[in-house]
């Protein structure tokens, strides 16, 4: 076995660190305004808006992210005319599934607000703003808050997914340098730990956030 | 653009073999990861420090590590270090049950302490025994409230199984692949993909969703 591999690499593997981070924060950036234009469409008045709300989410969940990416790979430079990166394609395809995921977080969490709380909020003379600014949101934002990190660990993980269509994150350059070098245990051993390394701090993170914004009705 | 199904039709067979690899190697992961992770779950939740440990270790790390990666471990790195060669379909098997036996096992463990701790100490006073009281008074209320986790665990396998197309395992994923490369006609072809994975994961979902609403009212304590 030969590890020296992994250090005589190193520039590729942490060029792909950058890319798998860029990617998640990125997707986080178009993810999070687009799930809660997703959650306002599916609780607008019109029932077209709402079923295209509904259409969307339901859609997006229930396809492998996998596929996703492959579609978005084939379909988008036919769609329109212009020459689409690997690494926007990968956003793209990223961004759809996670706004889905999203929007469903906002709604569970702003549901969750009992009703009898915007209620006495009226009666006690505030607007209907001034009640979901007030009395809802807080409360609303530190049930969001745990579960938009937890989707937050697993699109971190998910990014390893655009390295099939050749985007230079983690998994792909490390793929990359298993072929030129044949050192396949290492170089997949390397690959694993360097995830380990970025994503076990994450998944702490998240237990911890959970444990500090309980919300008591 | 014109559209040309015949890739489609003419490879029906060649499809439905893949759709059929995806339903068989998503069923037995399913069973095989929740197996192992209502044994890890319970061992977080009852088992003493030293097991605890490693066992909070394992989940951590599953948590953190993408199942790709996993996966390409288990097929490519695994027989270099073991001399064993694993064929594709085991090496997904095991590979997608060590990572959803992760989730499955906080599912658990979240279901198990959701019960409140008076409950045990009423079963104690009465006389039960630890094991007693998991089996007759914590699980039965448990397993009700874990139903709705457990349903998108199976949508989750189901997807995750996509991913076995890395090492050619010749589910759904890898058969499109295969298809569209050959036939020049990726949109076609993956559009299919996407309607029959939609036919498969929409009912699986809603299924458990009936499910659930019909026992909810087992679960309430």
């Amino acid at each position: 076995m030969d590890w020296s591999v992994g250090w005589q690499y190193r520039g590729m593997l942490f060029d792909g660190a950058v890319v798998t981070v860029l990617l998640t924060v990125l997707t986080m950036v178009v993810a999070v305004p687009g799930g809660i234009g997703i959650m306002l469409l599916r609780q607008s008045r019109f029932t077209v808006l709402r079923a295209i709300g509904v259409a969307y989410v339901e859609f997006f969940r229930n396809l492998p992210l996998i596929l996703l990416i492959y579609w978005a790979f084939y379909v988008l430079p036919m769609l329109i005319d212009v020459r689409v990166s690997e690494f926007a394609t990968g956003l793209i395809a990223l961004s759809l599934n996670v706004s889905a995921y999203n929007s469903e977080t906002f709604r569970a969490g702003v549901n969750s607000i009992r009703r009898g709380q915007t209620d006495a909020a009226l009666a006690l003379g505030m607007s209907r703003l001034q009640a979901m600014r007030q009395v809802v949101l807080p409360q609303a934002l530190r049930r969001i808050l745990p579960v938009l990190a937890s989707t937050w660990v697993s699109l971190f993980k998910d990014t390893s997914l655009v390295s099939v269509i050749a985007v230079g994150d983690i998994a792909h350059q490390a793929l990359q340098i298993r072929s030129q070098t044949f050192r396949v245990l290492e170089m997949l051993t390397i690959m694993a730990g360097l995830y380990w390394v970025l994503g076990y701090p994450q998944a702490k993170l998240v237990d911890w956030i959970d444990r500090r914004t309980g919300v008591k009705e | 653009m014109d559209i040309d199904l015949s890739p489609v039709l003419n490879n029906w067979r060649f499809i439905a073999a893949g759709l059929a690899m995806t339903l068989g190697l998503s069923l037995s992961t399913v069973v095989c990861a929740a197996t192992l992770g209502t044994a890890i779950g319970l061992g977080r939740a009852y088992a003493p420090g030293w097991l605890r440990v490693p066992l909070t270790f394992y989940v951590d790390s599953m948590r953190a590590i993408p199942v790709l990666v996993v996966l390409v471990w288990t097929f490519f790195a695994f027989p270099i270090l073991t001399g064993a060669t694993l064929p594709p379909f085991w090496a997904a098997l095991v590979a997608l049950t060590a990572h959803i036996a992760a989730s499955v096992s906080e599912i658990v463990r979240a279901g198990v302490t959701s019960v409140r701790s008076g409950q045990t100490r009423a079963g104690l006073a009465l006389g039960m025994s630890q094991l007693q009281i998991i089996r007759s008074v914590i699980l039965p209320q448990a397993i009700v409230r874990m139903l709705p986790a457990l349903g998108s665990i199976l949508s989750i396998t189901i997807k995750d199984t996509a991913i076995a197309t890395v090492i050619a395992v010749p589910e759904l994923m890898r058969q499109s692949e295969t298809i569209a490369a050959q036939s020049f006609r990726p949109i076609e072809v993956f559009t299919t993909t996407m309607i029959l994975y939609f036919l498969i994961l929409f009912p699986a979902t809603r299924g458990v969703d009936a499910v659930y609403r019909r026992f909810a009212h087992l679960g309430r304590s």
